[in-house]
């Protein structure tokens, strides 16, 4: 008998429809995917099943009995618990603190019993194989990535019955999601039920015994995993056939030098790194995580300090603060890693964030134009295909993957000419992520400058003019031409080479 | 990107990372520093003092000095515990006046008559605060707006019941605070017990639930707390401190005044950001408010050894809460530019 069966669930958001007629039904002891576009209605549906977010219309059954959960609690209460895309972590508790939120264990005198939640989390983090965490970390001393895998095992403490993975393995490194990747697998065999909503294919084609497909907030399929091609899936997925999703790499990198970088250090993680990153080309940036991708990003764009020195477009720049470097066409850009930390103003509209870095560029005689803004807002959001009712949406309102979309565009918008692109297409599906490569690839025939770091060594592999393997804060090897491969990143992050 | 590929990654196993890079000192020291500024500041005006004054280092100061803290520690404990939920209050002020113009027309020499009147203030206190919490639930506005009305209704009701200062209280209410108990007077072990109420508080569930929520309210609602019941409990306890602070305030004036309390809402946010609490909530202990309650305390007493106009008092305290204030900001920076 099927765990859970659900029909023709509906959710609006005053006149945004999130979910108009979602069914889907799963057994328990099998992997399902649940797979769509941005926003499709995926996270919505999770929502309403771990109790966060109400539906409108329609019925949900768990193990047969009408499930219509009040709140989150009572959604644990049978058995469910999510691993939320926008995380539910709270940054001032500790890593353990976290995990038992709520479900501290306690002494006769009320208060968490430390001792016991201690083994409690070592057990926990042990059972699962869980990569290594200090249980005593404050969370917002953590990266995005170690708060994943926080937030995986806060679900895994409430020992659910179903278990909702939602994009759970985009924040995470390749070694990280392999390990989530063979844990799902083994929550399976144990009995439960996981759902598993993830962007990439392939991790989906790993583990996935069934597969749910939702389109603009309903149900357009549903397979056994082996019964079907990729192809059908993603034609499913976004309504039209996609032939391609790299595009072709013609390179167009020119010899001037965009940005020069020597002798270039911030913090203990990046450690005198030299590289010159031309006119037209995409640079890519890869190696294991951890080992100085994330400092060398944020320094380049000023967010933390740095040694060495920086040369835009032969120029010599000391970069203080992010507002130093976006200045003008002439400046550098980011997307950031944590979109709703540091990319966006969740409770600003999507005109609002788009516009806030670039006033200036609407603004004629001291006065804004209004005509001037809306136009350009309404062009970017048409060319990222930004999916908000109106340019008026909340941007915390979006669904994952377009909230991404907007930082691209907020990046775009300033039109710098240096653009830092650090993991661009997290959470964003297939049909977008193709048009943001084809995108990079266009703005560097154009004579941007690229430097790319992706978490999907395949992107690298396939969008990169060149690709920089990081290990220890130094670049490893600098891989061009038909050196570029998954094996040849891993071989130079792993291995000890001959510096670069 | 092939199948086969992720699928024989996935058998690889995550190789786990043994590190264990030991206690984080300067990451602790970091996130205690407006707390260790606040622990300098204290020790150096009481250095202060100390030199222009004899007998400061005696029993008898120390008994003296948490006398005249002990109201601002009250109605801070209170502030402390909104803020650490990322609100504020400022109708503890109406509560403070209220409570006293209540305890200066009610109590009598009848000890159990003016027992059951405190219970009554106390529990008034509770039930005005848990009304602010559902009101800023329900009505989803922001704390400062619903108390700074509740402050000006309770305000406004103390006036009425008594309109100048006045009424009396009863001395065996008033002997109260001189009482002694080995050696110490009891605002000493009232001090003592407010730190030992936070130490188990800030521990058990209600705790932490409150602290989470000022830390993310989204995420602590997502995690099944209710942020109604959070509200409530937060207000409300800030409310029932207010209360007793009234209770205890009225020992030291003897008699109840309609307008006293304002006096005591911005020290006590003031007490607590010293203290190195967080204004955006989530962070912050009752030990840096009970410090910074002192340190606002003794600057009157260090204007007034100083023989300078009274009115230096107010200009010394906005400067130590500016030095705090950059102290964490520093520390904040500090702590974030850090790489993990
Ligand atoms: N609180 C809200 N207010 C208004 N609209 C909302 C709200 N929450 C979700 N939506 C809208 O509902 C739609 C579905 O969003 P949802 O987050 O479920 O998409 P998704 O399938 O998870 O997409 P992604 O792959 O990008 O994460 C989106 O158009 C989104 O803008
Ligand atoms: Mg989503």
């Amino acid at each position: 008998m099927d765990l859970v069966t659900v029909k023709g669930l509906s959710k609006r958001y005053g006149g945004i429809v999130a979910l108009s007629d979602a069914t889907f039904s799963a057994r328990a002891g099998e992997v399902h995917a649940l797979l769509g576009e941005n926003g499709a209605g995926k996270s919505t549906f999770i929502q309403i099943l771990s109790g966060a977010v109400r539906h409108d219309g329609g019925s949900i059954l768990v193990d047969g009995q009408d499930y219509r959960p009040a709140n989150p609690d009572a959604a644990q209460a049978r058995g469910i618990a999510a691993v939320f895309q926008e995380l539910s972590l709270i940054p001032d508790l500790s890593v353990e603190q976290n995990i038992w939120f709520r479900h501290e264990p306690r002494t006769w005198l009320g208060t968490v019993n430390r001792g016991e939640m201690r083994r409690k989390t070592l057990a926990l983090l042990e059972k699962y194989n869980f990569p290594a965490l200090r249980p005593d970390r404050e969370l917002r001393r953590l990266t995005l990535a170690e708060r994943q895998i926080v937030e995986i095992a806060k679900g895994l403490a409430k020992d659910p019955r179903i278990l909702i993975l939602d994009e759970a393995t985009s924040a995470l490194p390749a070694r990280e999601a392999d390990w989530l990747l063979k844990l799902t697998r083994q929550l399976a065999a144990e009995g439960r039920l996981v759902i598993f909503i993830s962007h990439r294919m392939a991790e989906v084609r790993a583990i996935a015994d069934r597969l749910t497909i939702f389109r603009n907030g309903a149900t357009v399929a549903a397979h056994d995993a082996n019964a079907v091609s990729d192809n059908e899936i993603v034609a499913q997925m976004i309504g039209r056939h996609l032939d391609r999703l790299y595009p072709e790499r013609v390179p167009t990198a020119t010899d001037r030098i965009a940005l020069r970088v020597n002798n270039f250090s911030s913090g203990s993680r990046l450690s005198a790194v030299d590289f010159a990153l031309r006119e037209g080309e995409v640079l890519g940036v890869g190696g294991l995580q951890g080992h100085g991708q994330r400092e060398l990003f944020q320094a380049l764009f000023g967010a933390a300090r740095a040694a060495g020195t920086v040369e835009l477009w032969g120029k010599p720049v000391s970069i203080g603060n992010p507002r130093q470097a976006l200045i003008g066409r002439d400046g550098i850009a980011l997307v950031p890693e944590d979109r709703r930390g540091q990319g966006l103003l969740l409770t600003k509209s999507v005109r609002e964030n788009l516009t806030l870095s670039v006033i200036n560029r609407f603004t004629e005689n001291g006065l804004l134009s209004r005509q001037k803004e809306s136009d350009m807002v309404k062009e970017m959001v048409d060319f990222l295909r930004i999916k908000a009712g109106t340019p008026e949406q909340l941007a915390g309102t979006l669904s994952g993957g377009n909230q991404q979309k907007v930082i691209f565009g907020k990046m775009l918008l300033t039109q710098a000419r240096v653009l830092l692109l650090y993991d661009p297409t997290r959470g964003v599906d297939v049909g977008t992520k193709g048009e943001i490569f084809q995108l990079m690839r266009d703005l560097a025939a154009k004579g941007y400058a690229i430097l790319f770091h992706s978490s999907d060594m395949p992107e690298l592999v396939h969008v990169a003019d060149r690709v920089m393997v990081m290990r220890n804060g130094r670049i490893a090897a600098t891989l061009e031409g038909e050196h570029i491969s998954e094996e040849g990143i891993l071989r130079a992050a792993m291995l000890e080479t001959r510096a670069a | 990107m092939t199948v086969e590929r992720t699928a024989e990654m996935a058998q690889r196993p995550a190789e786990v990372k043994s590190v264990n890079p030991g206690i984080d000192w300067r990451g602790r020291a970091l996130d205690r520093a407006p707390f260790l500024v606040a622990c300098l500041m204290l020790a150096l005006i009481v250095a202060i003092y100390g030199s222009l004054q004899s007998g400061v280092f005696t029993l008898d100061e120390l008994n003296l000095d948490t006398a005249a803290a002990m109201t601002l520690m009250l109605a801070a404990t209170g502030q402390t515990i909104v803020l650490v939920r990322g609100g504020i209050d400022l109708s503890i002020g109406g509560m403070i006046s209220l409570g006293t113009v209540i305890a200066a027309t009610r109590f009598t020499d009848d000890p159990s008559t003016t027992a059951l009147w405190a219970l009554a203030i106390l529990a008034l206190g509770f039930g005005i605060g848990a009304l602010n919490g559902l009101l800023i639930s329900l009505l989803k506005l922001q704390p400062f707006l619903v108390t700074l009305a509740t402050w000006s209704i309770l305000n406004g009701v103390a006036m009425i019941i008594l309109p100048t200062d006045g009424g009396s209280i009863p001395s065996w209410w008033v002997g109260f605070a001189s009482a002694q108990f080995i050696g110490l007077t009891s605002p000493v072990w009232m001090l003592l017990a407010l730190l030992l109420f936070w130490w188990w508080f800030h521990a058990t569930r209600v705790g932490i639930t409150i602290q989470a929520s000022g830390s993310n309210e989204k995420s602590a609602f997502l995690s099944g707390v209710s942020i109604t019941r959070v509200n409530l409990v937060t207000y409300g306890l800030s409310g029932l401190f207010a209360a007793g602070a009234a209770l205890f305030l009225v020992t030291q004036t003897g008699a109840g005044s309609p307008t006293i309390g304002k006096d005591y809402i911005l020290p006590s946010v003031a007490a607590a950001v010293i203290g190195g609490v967080s204004l955006f909530g989530g962070r912050g202990h009752l030990a840096g408010t009970l410090i910074g309650a002192f340190v606002l305390t003794l600057i009157g007493n260090l204007v007034f050894v100083l023989h300078v106009s009274s009115y230096w008092q107010p200009v010394a305290s906005g400067v130590i809460l500016l030095l705090s204030v950059l102290a964490s900001s520093i520390a904040e920076k500090a702590a974030r530019s850090r790489v993990q």
